[in-house]
This record gives C-alpha cells, structure tokens and sequence, in this order.
C-alpha cells in the first residue's frame, strides 16, 4: 500500500513539548525550529509528518529525560535510526517527539576472544565491521542499507540481509540490550540472566515497546576463504529452480542472490562490476568457510547452476572485484533510481520451494497491472523484493501499485509465506497484519504491549492494524 | 494411563492427568483449569523437571505426548514443523533421512520432547557453531491461559510481521503458555563428524586450552569435563579430559585433527582418541546426558552461563570450593558457550544435605547466575532453583500476569516466584 501524496503539516508554534525539553536539555540537545525538525519528518516511505519537536541526545540518560517530559505532555515519541526503513516505522504518523540517535553512535566495548561488542544504537552497521575486522571478527547482519542505516535501527526491524542464509537475522546476534521505558528509566536484559527473553521480544519490536540506548551483538570469526560466483540465467524462473536446487542438495552458501535483467542492466549502467548484460537474471552465490572446501562447494555450485540451464559461471577473481560485485548487488535499488521515475520496493518471504511459482505470479500480477517490475532478492531465503516502477504524476500508475503490492502480498502469504521478511511492518502495512495473523495472534501480541508500554507512547499507528490501537483486537477484525 | 505419582514436582502430586489430543484439546483444558482456579502444569518427557520449582500449586498434569506428529516438512526448504510432543529422538531420525539435523544437543533424546526442550530453555555445546535453538525457532503456536492459541512467526526462515512472540514462550517453563507447536529451521548435516578426547594433568591443562584456540578450524564444540567417571568418554579413565568435537568436509576435519595432535602434542598431551560418525555422536550425547544424570540420590547440578574464556577458571574455582566443604564434584567447562555445570555430591543423601546451604551460597557466590539443573527432588525443594532474580524482573512479573492472571499456568515454578 503505497501512499505518495505529500502531507506535510503546517509548523505550528512552540509547544509545551519544545518548551521543557529545551529548559531540561538545552537547545543544543532539543530541536524545534521547524527548519530543523524538516530532516526528522520522514524516512524511505512515502508520507511524511512534522515532529514536535526532536532530541538528540549524548546518553540514555537524557534519552530517558526526554522521554519523561514528553510523556508528561501526552505526545508520542519515535525512535530514529538514519530514516532507511521503507514502512514509515520512523515517522512521527501524529507529531510528538523524534529520538535520533545521531551523536550516540559509538563502539563502547570490544571483547574478540569471546567475540561480543558492546555498541550504542546510532552506531552505522558497517563502520562496526570495519572497526572490528583487525581483530578477525564482524558483525553478521549486513542489510543492503548498512553503510548508512544503524544497529539501533536493524535492531528495530530485525534487520536482515543477503548474509542471513547462513549467519540468520539481527535477532541472532544480539545478547543483550539496554532500553529506556515510558517512564524514563533505563533497563538491561541479557541473554545469559534467567527469566523471560525480554532481548528476544524487544528485537524487531520496531521502537513500540521502548527505546533502545545499548546494544550488547554478538561477533563472529571472520571466515578463512570466500568466493562469489555468478551465474546468468535464460529467466528468472531458472535461477530460481536453481537456488532451490542448491538448498536441497543440502549446501548452504552464505548468500544466495538473484537480480533479474532490469535489475543488472540498470546495476550494470551504473558500477561496471562485470554482470553479464541482457541475461534474464544473474544469480550471485557466496560461500565462505575452510579454504580445503572452497574448490569442491564451487564445483557443486557451477554443476547445478548449468543443470538449471545457466548460460554462463564465473567467480570473482580477487577481493577487489568480490567488493565490486557486492557493493553493486547492495547498490541495486539505487541504481533503479536512475531509469525510473518512481520506484515501490515491497518485501515479502516465501518458503524457499515456492520461489519459481511466486516469480510466475509476481510477473503476472505486474504485467495485468501494466507495470514494469524488477527483482533484486534474497533468493537462498525466499526474501521477495519486487519493485514496482511507476510515475507518481500518473494517477493510474499510483492505483495500479497500491492494488499490485497487496495482490503480491495475498500471493505469498497464499503460498505459505509473510508479508515482511526484513523491511519491517511500520505504518505501510500495520492493516495487512490480520491477512497473516488472527485476532488471537495479535491479542497475544498486544499483551506484551500493554505490558511494556500501556499508554501507547512509543512509535503509536505502527506494526498493529488501526482496530487494535486500543488494546484486545476486535473479532470483527479477523479476515 | 500415567499415574499421578509418577508425575509429582517436589512434594506435590496432581489431582488429575489429562492427556489431549491435539491443540484445541489442550486450549480447552486450559480454559477450564482458569475458570476453575485451578492449577495446571505442562508435562513433556519429564527429562529437565529439575529446571524450575516446585509448583505453589498442582492440579491438573496436561501430558502433551499425544500431540507427537510432524506437522509439516518439506525438506527442500529447511524447515520443519512439530507438534510438541515429539520426541527429540523422533525427530531427529526423520531429520537424519534428509541428511538434515537440527542440533538440539538436550539430554536423554529418547523422553525429551520438542516442547519440553524448549520450554526449558535449552541450549546445547553446539550453539555457539549454529545458534541456540531459540535462534533456530522461526515460528510457534501457544496454548494460552484464557484458552485462545496464538500463533507466531511462520515457516519462513526471514521474518517481521509482529513480535516475535516465540522468544518469550521458549524458556519460560510453561508459566506464559503451553507450546503446542514450533516451526524450526533444519541444517544439512556435515559430511563428517570427529570427537577428539585429550586427557589434562594439572601440568598441561592451560598450556592444552591454548593450544586448542590456536587451531585454524573453529570447533562445533570444545568441552573441558572433569570427573563424570563412567558417564563420558575418556582415554584412560583420567579425571580431567578435553572434548572437541570436529564437523565438516573430510578434509576441514583432517586438517582440524592434525593441528588439534600437533598442538596438543607441543603442550605435552602424547595420546587423543579420535571417534568418528556414529561412535563420535554416542559418545557426545553421553556427555550432554551427563549435565543432568544425578549420583543416585545425593547429588544436585547447577549450571551458569558466562564468557567462554572464564569457563575453565570459573569451573575450576567451583570445583576446589566444593572440594573445601568436603563434597565432590564432577564438573563441565564449554570453552566455546562459556556455560559451566558443576554436579556436587555427598556421600550419601545426609550429608549433602547437612551441608546444602553452604553448597548453594557457594555456588552461587562463585559462579555468578547459576541456576539448579538437576539432582534429587527432595533436596532441590529446599533451594530457590533460580537465585537472585535479574533487574528485570518487575517487567516478567507484569508479563505472568497480563498472560496468565488467574495463575493457572505452573504458578510458583518461575524465577522470583513467577
């Protein structure tokens, strides 16, 4: 559900809000000039809403002041990583207080023996990586965004990326966590106490259950040897037999990619990174590991590949072109930017088995729409990206990908899949959430918001459809 | 029909056994036992009973082994969902068909359910090579105390489409909700397996550790075990032995094992057994049958986690502790996950129980976070399972009680009282 009329409001005059948090924090600290508050209206959705008033705070402890005064004011507050995500997770949907995290955005502690960094949240994901690999370690989750977007921010979201196959999501490498409640106080949970997984719910709670301050991640030892290949394929169905057929022959490389041929001539045009220009789709592979392993798990990789009828394999030769391959593959969606006018990335998740079928309809379900369509995803994991190309000035064009995104929704989730793989549900999809869960599903869900956050202060009109604002769903919600 | 004896916690007996059929059936038990004010406990294979307290109150055992069917499989897409009654053993061999394996690493597979495992919280050696199993859980269903079943997650193996309601059901020992169904991802299982055993005297041991991290391929787990005699395996029935278990292609666990011997040889170790295949995961499983294998009826097992490179020092240090109070100990340090587990013994039932409260406080106060795991029912009943509880503990109160208000779901079993 794609929304693309612009709804900026009209700045309003100072507010008790902007009043205390300046008195308690300082102007430095609290923003609210509108001329300031402009950058902290929107994020990579489509709609966008004037804060408040807006913090940046130097420690948890203000954090947890700002949260207080805005609490006592009964305004909402919203957490901000850099404004990557694509659901309007970092909008402030009714105004009230934006939490950046722009200055908290250190590596506090390294510990590489027992491979785990203490970071706070505004840490850029990929400047943790790179802080780190002198010691023979990284930070797995590697979403396409990630030399800009944040752990706090891939914390929210449960971030993935293509290194999920085999390393799995941000959830799996978070040990613990520090987060401020409505009430300004700051909290830890960790892995190792007994109790409840309270890490475990609060990753991918997208800020609605409380805001983040610290995160304690969990590193890994950088593998020994890598190799990427890539494959071209006739269409986009055969790479797609392809990867499946690599998973069932029980190999399991460290990603498994597929860009179709809108994705890589536009990548093409735009970093030379040496894909194979005109094919239908390009299947990139990794696999990481013992360097014994390396030669045999390519030969593996190159015979299936051909057996699904790639036209060609070739591997990187060097780390150089490796970086290059990579750094285009996470460059794709902003290469689009280049032909298209406007662009509609949806993110959905299939089982793995049902990719050939789900890029038969997506196709379909583009073409009936009258819309060109390119696939840039994470095929070893059935992560779906589609992307939609319209113009926002054509009002069919608008209609047809509102209606194409939730027809491929409906797909997947008709295949045994979900609605967000990675992206999150934020505000874009928060009504699509009854199509996968019951009333029940999201009562239970709905408990453990009323019990972190009962008076519905963080990041409100987000994850849950608009019926279950309030607490217990209504029945009649249920699809 | 099971009878209620075999089913006590502590010094309580249930009144009544219930053994539904399928989800709705347990849903609906659970709906009567809240109307009814009655007490309910969730009972899997029964092998981790000594996680936990004895419940405050027992009415109903609701035994989940009917619900013992894979829900769904298709091995072309790593996933697999399971009621949760199976039995680990069970699913484990329908895995191993696909040459696919989860790596669940619990104690006493044959009775362990899927449920149990995971309401208990378990996690193996081998999650610092694969993750724990609650990283390897991609969805749930849960019975809850109002008698709704809420579902969670789903079988995709990359997913945010709400909480992750999972996380929370996994550990919490049946007091939020009775888990009737997981969905897990599946791994291919290697195309070898090595367990290297190294016997440790005093005089090699640190020198041994070392040389353990210096070798190029990281190990699926590494195991420092002292005592536990005739319970894991040994190479000359030494006291104090080093574990490591190898997977891989044949020529990753080769070389693994070359530079394990050579190492280990520099650091004055002349002998490492090797088992392979079959041979290496028998001997495995009795080591992690041996966390909670009691000494008849005189010992109690606690287990803490912590940082790996503490492990060693840290189970060492609890060790000679208990050697002060005139016990003994057998003891486990996992160099890789960092848990430390420590089985203190008497004599005989009397004098580990003269000396109980010194045994806890000392634990305790050694190993930082420790949390029983097993031992005789009698003298666990006189010790808080859990110790101090965490910081957190006022938000996991809150969560017991928006779940479960009327305290149906095995009150008084949980951390701090929950």
């Amino acid at each position: 559900m794609v929304r693309v009329a612009r709804t900026m409001s009209i700045p309003v005059a100072r507010t008790e809000l902007g009043t205390r948090l300046v008195e308690a924090l300082g102007a430095d600290v609290a923003l609210t000039q509108p001329e300031d508050l402009t950058v902290y209206a929107f994020d990579a959705y489509s709609e966008d809403r004037l804060p408040t008033a807006a913090v940046v705070p130097r420690d948890a402890r203000e954090v947890g002041i700002a949260v207080r005064i805005a609490r006592e004011c009964g305004e909402p507050v919203v957490p901000r990583g850099a404004g990557t995500g694509l659901c309007g997770g970092a909008v402030p949907r009714n105004g009230g207080l934006v939490v950046s995290f722009a200055r908290m955005n250190r590596l506090l502690e390294l510990d590489a023996r027992n491979k785990r960094a203490r970071v706070q949240p505004g840490l850029i994901n990929l400047e943790l990586s790179k802080a780190i690999a002198a010691h023979g370690v990284f930070y797995a989750p590697d979403p396409a965004s990630q030399k800009i977007s944040t752990i706090g921010g891939n914390v929210g979201t449960n971030a993935g990326g293509p290194h999920c196959l085999s390393y799995g999501t941000t959830t799996n490498h978070i040990l613990g966590i520090a987060y401020v409640d409505d009430a300004g106080e700051v909290h830890h949970t960790s892995l190792d106490d007994p109790g409840y997984d309270l890490t475990g719910v609060l990753v991918g709670s997208e800020g609605t259950l409380g805001i983040v301050t610290e995160v304690d991640v969990r590193l890994m030892t950088l593998p020994e040897a890598v190799r990427v290949g890539l494959a071209a394929f006739g269409d986009v169905e055969s790479a797609s037999e392809a990867v499946s057929a690599i998973i069932g022959a029980g190999i399991v490389p460290t990603a498994l990619e597929i860009m179709d041929k809108l994705i890589v001539d536009a990548v093409e045009a735009h970093y030379h990174a040496g894909f194979p220009l005109g094919s239908g789709a390009v299947l990139l592979v990794e696999i990481a590991g013992p360097a014994d392993d390396m030669d045999e798990s390519e030969a593996v990789l190159a015979r299936i590949a051909r057996d699904h009828g790639a036209l060609s394999w070739r591997t990187a030769r060097n780390a150089a072109e490796r970086d290059a391959l990579w750094a285009s593959r996470k460059g794709a969606a902003g290469a689009i930017g280049r032909i298209a006018p406007n662009y509609y990335i949806q993110d959905a998740c299939v089982p793995r088995t049902k990719l050939p079928q789900v890029m038969h309809e997506i196709d379909r379900i583009a073409r009936e729409h009258r819309l060109p369509v390119g696939n840039v995803f994470h095929a070893g994991d059935g992560n779906l990206h589609p992307l939609l190309i319209f113009d926002r000035r054509v009002p069919r064009e608008v209609q047809a990908v509102v209606d194409a995104g939730t027809e491929i929704l409906r797909t997947c989730i008709a295949l045994g899949g979900t609605i967000s793989g990675e992206h999150g549900i934020g505000y874009e999809k928060r009504e699509s959430l009854s199509l996968v869960f019951s009333a029940d599903d999201l009562a239970a869900m709905g408990r453990v918001r009323d019990v972190f956050d009962p008076g519905r202060t963080f990041n409100p009109d987000k994850i849950f459809p608009s019926g279950a604002v309030c607490g217990e769903v209504k029945r009649a919600h249920v699809a | 029909m099971i009878a209620v004896d075999s089913l006590a916690l502590g010094a309580r007996t249930p009144r009544s056994v219930d053994e539904p059929a399928d989800a709705a059936a347990v849903a609906a038990l659970l709906k009567t036992c809240s109307a009814a004010g009655e007490a309910a406990v969730i009972v899997g294979g029964g092998t981790l009973q000594g996680i936990g307290n004895a419940p405050a109150r027992y009415d109903r055992a609701i035994v989940m082994r009917r619900l013992d069917r894979i829900a769904t499989y298709d091995p072309r897409d790593l996933t697999i969902g399971i009621e949760a009654g199976m039995t680990i053993a069970a699913v484990s061999a329908r895995l191993a068909e696909e040459r696919q394996f989860i790596p669940f690493d619990v104690p006493r597979p044959h009775e362990a359910t899927v449920g149990g495992t995971l309401a208990a919280g378990w996690s193996g050696p081998r999650r610092a090579a694969y993750g724990a199993l609650r990283d390897l859980v991609i969805g749930s269903t849960a019975a809850l105390a109002d008698g709704s079943l809420a579902t969670a997650g789903g079988m995709v193996v990359k997913n945010v489409t709400g909480y992750d309601m999972s996380k929370l059901y996994v550990g919490s020992l049946g007091t939020l909700g009775a888990i009737v169904r997981a969905n897990f991802k599946t791994l291919p299982r290697a195309a070898m397996c090595r367990l290297a055993i190294a016997p440790l005297s005093p005089d090699v041991e640190e020198r041994a550790i070392a040389a353990l991290a210096t070798v190029t391929v990281e190990p699926s787990a590494a195991l420092v075990v002292r005592g536990f005699a005739g319970n894991t395996p040994t190479v000359h029935d030494e006291d104090v032995r080093l574990i490591v278990l190898f997977e891989g292609s044949a020529a990753t666990v080769d070389r693994a094992t070359r530079e394990l011997r050579s190492q280990l040889g520099a650091a004055g170790i002349a002998q490492t057994r090797l088992a392979d295949g079959a041979h290496a995961e028998r001997a495995f499983q009795a080591t992690i049958d041996a966390t909670i294998e009691p000494l008849a009826d005189r010992s109690i097992t606690y287990r803490a986690r912590g940082i790996p490179t503490a492990a060693w020092a840290r189970m060492d240090s609890v060790y000679a502790h208990v050697e002060r109070l005139d016990l003994g100990a057998d003891a486990i340090a996992d160099l890789r996950t960092g848990d430390v587990y420590v089985r203190v013994s008497g004599a005989t039932h009397a004098t580990l129980e003269a000396r109980l409260a010194d045994v806890d406080a000392t634990v305790r106060r050694v190993l930082s976070r420790a949390t029983l795991l097993a031992g005789e029912p009698s003298l666990r009943a006189q010790l808080d399972a859990w110790g101090p509880p965490p910081a957190t503990i006022a938000t996991m109160r809150t969560l017991k009680n928006r779940f479960d208000p009327a305290g149906t779901l095995a009150p008084g079993r949980y951390v701090g009282g929950i």
